[in-house]
């Protein structure tokens, strides 16, 4: 279907620049992902309130749902900056929060949601220099949601704030994330955490690749509707 | 952060992918081209482009082109089906001759078919791939297509008749299913509406005749009918119903208005684009006979039980749209005009769901595709002067109309064809795309939804709406004028009005947080007498937390362990040795294992409550105490206790009592888990109704215990198909070496060994099937002791059920109307799960209907009424 007007669910050009696989293999692994990139969080928005925006997206009567939620954080303060993967049990649901979820508003932003290659432990760190989204280092803008200047005007949001702060104060680089169950009868043998997985520190980007992840954060910038 | 500049993304997506992208259509050749052309046909002027396209067609004169053509046709038809009569008139433009002006009957070939008529040809090969496929809506927009060619006298209407015929065919056929039958009349009679009056001439009884058996056909699907009435009436079963109207029910109704004016209106219903070309003379063309094939019947061979394995197929419901405006705001699908309008807004909402903004979009200029003065113009536009045509009965209002539709799909009963979200997500687009006209409209629909609710609005479209009123807000802001709804707080708590209002307010917290929403509401719904809010934001309640509560040191200490990420072993142990302090310190009276079970689970979702992957952490390192703990004893490691899993849950529902997104989650994480079953889950769900009966922890254990199914069966079809292979490449191997040598010893090979992974996968699904069949049973045999098994607060299911009571419910109390909303679940349930009971028809009767086998009571007999009318049984 779809040859008169362009599908939402096709992944964007984003390309992960600490992935270790070429573009033909990230475009198979897209195309039977269940993990999606989320951006444009507020730094005060939950996992739960993530929960049940993507739940509506699940297909629990195909044995579906959300199987768990990895929440950005800021690579020193380990409080959430911005961005989260969520992860599903099919592909379908993934789709399905392209094309119904992505770019509408969650907490009062719009969200951006991408198809992503897979969780892999480190990548719940922010890539930028100060710790957080490279993208926050760009922005030219105040951004009440994301911690701007002048946030401590935002009373409500100060206090949404302190409760935050303690959250993912035991998160540790490398630690466990939660597997969030396998098919039935299959748990046993694996169980969650995958955390030999770890191929590269966070802050290792050289200058290169820097600049690279500087464009395509334009573009994801671009791609979400707001500036 | 707000939704300005909704095109932004259409510059955007031209500048910024690179050349790698796959999305990126290079228009390069002249086929290209044409394709792009003919799928873009029309949407500038559909007259003035006509010539051009017509003649840019001819100058290829290279044979290749026309399937080129055809099949842009053919996808113009299917996904553009607003554009159809434009080009039903291309068409009739190339079966003219090729030279010299049309009428002026100039032909330099006479044996060669006009390029038309190739073309047709060659659609028609498209049209027999989407029938053999079964894809109905594509066969019935190019039935539209064949129906406005007929018109225009390219397609004999003997013929075209004949095409018609072969879909009512179906109507006749032995046990066709409602989804099949109802598919195939829509196919003939959206046929018989367009080309009808060609058809009268030719044969005005054959008309006749096929408008009496869809008739006849609809008129025999009343129970159904009944059963998925977006207005529930528990007094009677008949097919008459409010604020709705049933698709079908519309096509005959239009039909016969057509009818007994010799489809006279037709022409003021329909674009004919073509009416003003001359005659064509040429012979018209012979649609082929066809054959609709039958159903394809899914037999993937895996069953354990031949007997019962259960097939599940959607879609098979009457579709009843629901009405939100009068007749002169929005159109009345039972007449043709209304008909029209309302198939093409929902084939539209249908085929662009790949595309919510492009979907908006088209939605929004909709009206430049019909008859002029369908729909009034948007004020301000040159369109709108105080002289302008308005066409009697019309003038419609298009946002309206859109956002009417739009909801009728969204609460189809049981289920809309796409997911919730996506509607919601399109009401949304519209509203970004044009404020100022869509709000309204928005508004007034949840108004007048809001006014059903407590007349009958169906419990599960109460359900959807609050969810579709929760997102909404999301993303506008969460303006509403709380205001209007304050007098209502004087109602019982648990009339439908008051639990909507508390849903929502509980939906909207979710996706945002207690004092955003706090500050939306006017001072009255803020008290929390008010019981719209909760008197606090929602969190966890750790019963031991206070030094003074009972068995505090005991959870400190097994809390200090669990913070110390100390192993479950250890955990284990210490839980014993509290046990044994326990039963040597109380006295018999209280239940040791229980409390020991709480102090476990509560501390547990205590170390968990930060957030959902805390939890998920925290279950996952101390999943074997949770097995442990489920299995009843602290000692044992048998299989799991009802009882302690029911202590559990109970658990688990205390502590986050003031969430019940929590609850929801921890439940399915704990199913996901097996640390509970689903039949565990229903269990509970029946336990607690206090606020009325849990559908969504309902549904989440109905799901997981048919997902499970779904995910076993997959997985044993493609360990299936791995050994398939495997064998087939070892025999091709072997063959292929000794293929000369003993061509006859191939019988003899292996017998088919089945390997442990599929022996595993296949005691799965037996035992997974098995769970299915008695999580299902566990849900009927809830709903027959909810509701006929009078336990004393249960009374009120029988005074309920009769037209005279419901007449009387301004008077219900909070017992009366949680007994109706009961009895709507019941039905609900029914109904949506109805694929799924079918194949366990019998044994679910038998097991769970037995306590109401052979009573003539009301109760007794309404139940039984439903779940026949559901199961196929009548």
């Amino acid at each position: 279907m779809a040859h008169v007007v362009t599908p939402l669910d096709q992944p964007s050009n984003y390309k992960d620049s600490q992935a270790r696989v070429d573009r033909q293999k990230q475009n198979e692994l897209l195309e039977k992902s269940s993990t999606l990139y989320i951006g444009n969080l507020s730094f005060y928005t939950t996992e739960e309130q993530i929960y049940d925006v993507f739940s509506k997206c699940a297909n629990p009567e195909d044995g579906g749902g959300v199987k768990r939620i990895i929440m950005g954080l800021d690579r020193h303060t380990r409080t959430p900056c911005g961005f989260c993967f969520v992860e599903f049990y099919t592909h379908a649901e993934a789709l399905a929060s392209m094309r119904y979820v992505s770019g509408t508003k969650l907490d009062e932003r719009i969200i951006r949601c991408d198809l992503d290659l897979g969780y892999r432990d480190g990548r719940q760190f922010g890539r930028g220099k100060s710790g957080g989204q490279v993208r926050d280092e760009h922005r030219q803008d105040y951004d009440p949601g994301r911690g701007g200047w002048g946030a401590q005007a935002q009373r409500l949001e100060i206090e949404r704030r302190r409760e935050v702060e303690e959250r993912y104060a035991d998160t540790q680089p490398g630690g466990p994330v939660a597997g969030g169950g396998d098919d039935w009868k299959e748990q046993n043998a694996a169980p969650a955490a995958v955390s030999n997985k770890r191929e590269r520190s966070p802050d290792d980007e050289g200058d290169n690749t820097r600049q690279r992840a500087r464009v395509e954060e334009a573009f994801r910038e671009l791609d979400s509707g707001r500036m | 952060m707000s939704y300005e500049r909704p095109y932004g993304g259409r510059r955007r997506r031209r500048d910024d992918y690179d050349n790698h992208d796959r999305r990126r259509e290079f228009v390069e050749t002249p086929e290209a081209r044409l394709k792009a052309t003919i799928i873009k046909f029309g949407e500038v002027d559909a007259e003035q482009e006509l010539p051009t396209l017509a003649s840019e067609i001819r100058k290829l004169q290279d044979p290749a082109t026309i399937p080129v053509v055809s099949e842009s046709l053919r996808l113009g038809v299917t996904e553009q089906p607003y554009k159809i009569p434009h080009y039903a008139t291309l068409l009739r433009i190339l079966c003219a001759p090729e030279n010299g002006a049309e009428g002026e009957n100039v032909s330099t070939d006479v044996e060669k078919p006009s390029l038309g008529r190739q073309i047709l040809d060659d659609f028609w090969k498209g049209f027999q791939a989407y029938l053999d496929k079964l894809a109905w809506r594509e066969a019935r927009l190019c039935i539209h297509f064949f129906a406005h060619l007929t018109e225009a006298k390219v397609i004999s209407p003997q013929s075209m008749l004949g095409l018609l015929q072969s879909f009512t065919a179906v109507l006749d056929e032995f046990g066709v299913s409602t989804g099949r039958a109802k598919r195939a009349a829509r196919c003939a009679a959206e046929g018989l509406m367009r080309a009808g009056q060609a058809l009268k001439d030719y044969s005005p009884a054959a008309v006749i005749e096929m408008i009496a058996s869809i008739q006849t056909y609809n008129e025999s699907v009343t129970g159904a009918k009944w059963l998925v009435q977006p207005v529930a009436k528990l007094y009677t079963q008949d097919a008459v119903a409010l604020h709705a109207d049933e698709i079908l029910d519309c096509a005959v109704a239009s039909l016969k208005v057509l009818e007994a004016s010799d489809f006279s209106e037709t022409s003021s219903v329909y674009l004919q684009p073509y009416g003003d070309l001359a005659l064509l003379t040429a012979t018209p063309f012979d649609l082929p006979a066809v054959l609709v094939p039958p159903e394809v019947i899914e037999l993937d061979g895996i069953s354990v039980d031949a007997t019962e394995d259960v097939v599940v197929k959607k879609e098979e419901w009457p579709e009843y749209l629901l009405r939100l405006f009068d007749n002169d705001v929005t159109p009345d699908p039972s007449t043709p005009a209304g008909y029209a309008v309302r198939a093409d807004l929902l084939d539209i909402v249908d085929i662009f769901e790949v595309n919510r903004k492009e979907c908006a979009r088209i939605l929004a200029e909709y009206p430049k595709w019909t008859v002029s003065g369908t729909f009034k113009p948007r004020p301000g536009t040159p369109a709108d002067v105080p002289d302008r045509d308005i066409f009697p009965g019309r003038d419609w209002q298009l946002e309206s109309t859109i956002i009417e539709t739009i909801l009728g799909a969204n609460f189809l009963l049981p289920e809309g064809a796409e997911k919730p979200v996506y509607y919601i997500a399109l009401i949304t687009e519209l509203c970004k795309l044009s404020p100022q006209t869509v709000g309204p409209a928005v508004g007034k629909s949840i108004r007048k939804l809001y006014s059903y609710l407590g007349d009958g609005l169906d419990v599960e479209i109460g359900r959807r709406f609050a969810e579709w009123f929760s997102v909404h807000m999301s993303n506008f802001g969460f303006q509403w004028v709380w205001k209007e709804w304050v007098p209502d707080i004087a109602l019982p708590v648990r009339h439908p009005k008051r639990v909507f209002i508390q849903r929502a307010l509980e939906l909207e917290i979710r996706l945002s947080y207690f004092d955003r929403i706090l500050k939306t509401l006017p001072e009255p719904f803020q008290e929390p007498s008010a019981q719209a809010m909760p008197d606090q934001q929602p969190g966890p309640e750790y019963d031991y937390d206070d030094p003074a509560s009972p068995h505090h040191d005991a959870a400190q200490s097994v809390l200090n362990q669990l913070r110390g990420r100390a192993k479950p072993e250890e955990v284990i142990s210490l839980l014993e040795s509290l046990k044994n302090t326990l039963v040597e310190t109380t006295d018999g009276d209280i239940n040791v294992d229980a409390v020991i079970r709480s102090i476990a689970v509560q501390s547990l979702l205590h170390i968990g409550s930060r957030s959902f992957s805390h939890f998920l952490n925290a279950i996952e390192r101390y999943i074997s105490l949770l097995r442990n703990l489920a299995s009843g004893g602290l000692a044992s490691g048998a299989a799991g206790s009802p009882e302690a899993k029911a202590d559990i849950l109970n658990v688990i529902s205390t502590f986050w009592r003031r969430n019940r997104q929590m609850v929801g989650i921890v439940f399915d994480k704990l199913m996901q888990y097996q640390i509970v079953d689903p039949t565990d889950v229903v269990a509970w769900v029946f336990a607690h109704r206090e606020a009325g009966l849990d559908w969504e922890v309902l549904k989440g254990a109905i799901d997981k215990a048919n997902g499970r199914v779904v995910v076993a069966r997959k997985r044993v079809a493609a360990l299936r198909k791995e050994e398939d292979d495997t064998r087939a490449r070892a025999n091709a191997s072997g063959g292929a070496d000794n293929m000369e040598v003993d061509a006859e010893a191939k019988p003899e090979e292996p017998p088919a060994i089945e390997s442990p992974q599929l022996v595993t996968a296949l005691k799965a699904f037996a035992s997974l099937t098995k769970e299915q069949k008695s999580t299902l049973s566990r849900v009927l045999d809830g709903f027959v002791s909810l509701l006929y098994t009078s336990a004393p607060e249960d009374i009120s299911a029988r005074k309920v059920v009769s037209e005279s009571d419901w007449e009387n419910r301004a008077s219900w109390n909070d017992d009366e109307w949680k007994a109706w909303q009961n009895w709507v679940w019941y039905k609900h349930f029914c109904r949506a799960y109805a694929p799924f009971l079918r194949s366990y028809v019998t044994t679910l009767s038998v097991v769970s209907f037995a306590p109401i086998e052979g009573s003539d009571d009301e109760v007794a007999l309404l139940m039984k009424k439903i779940w026949n009318l559901a199961t196929g049984q009548e």
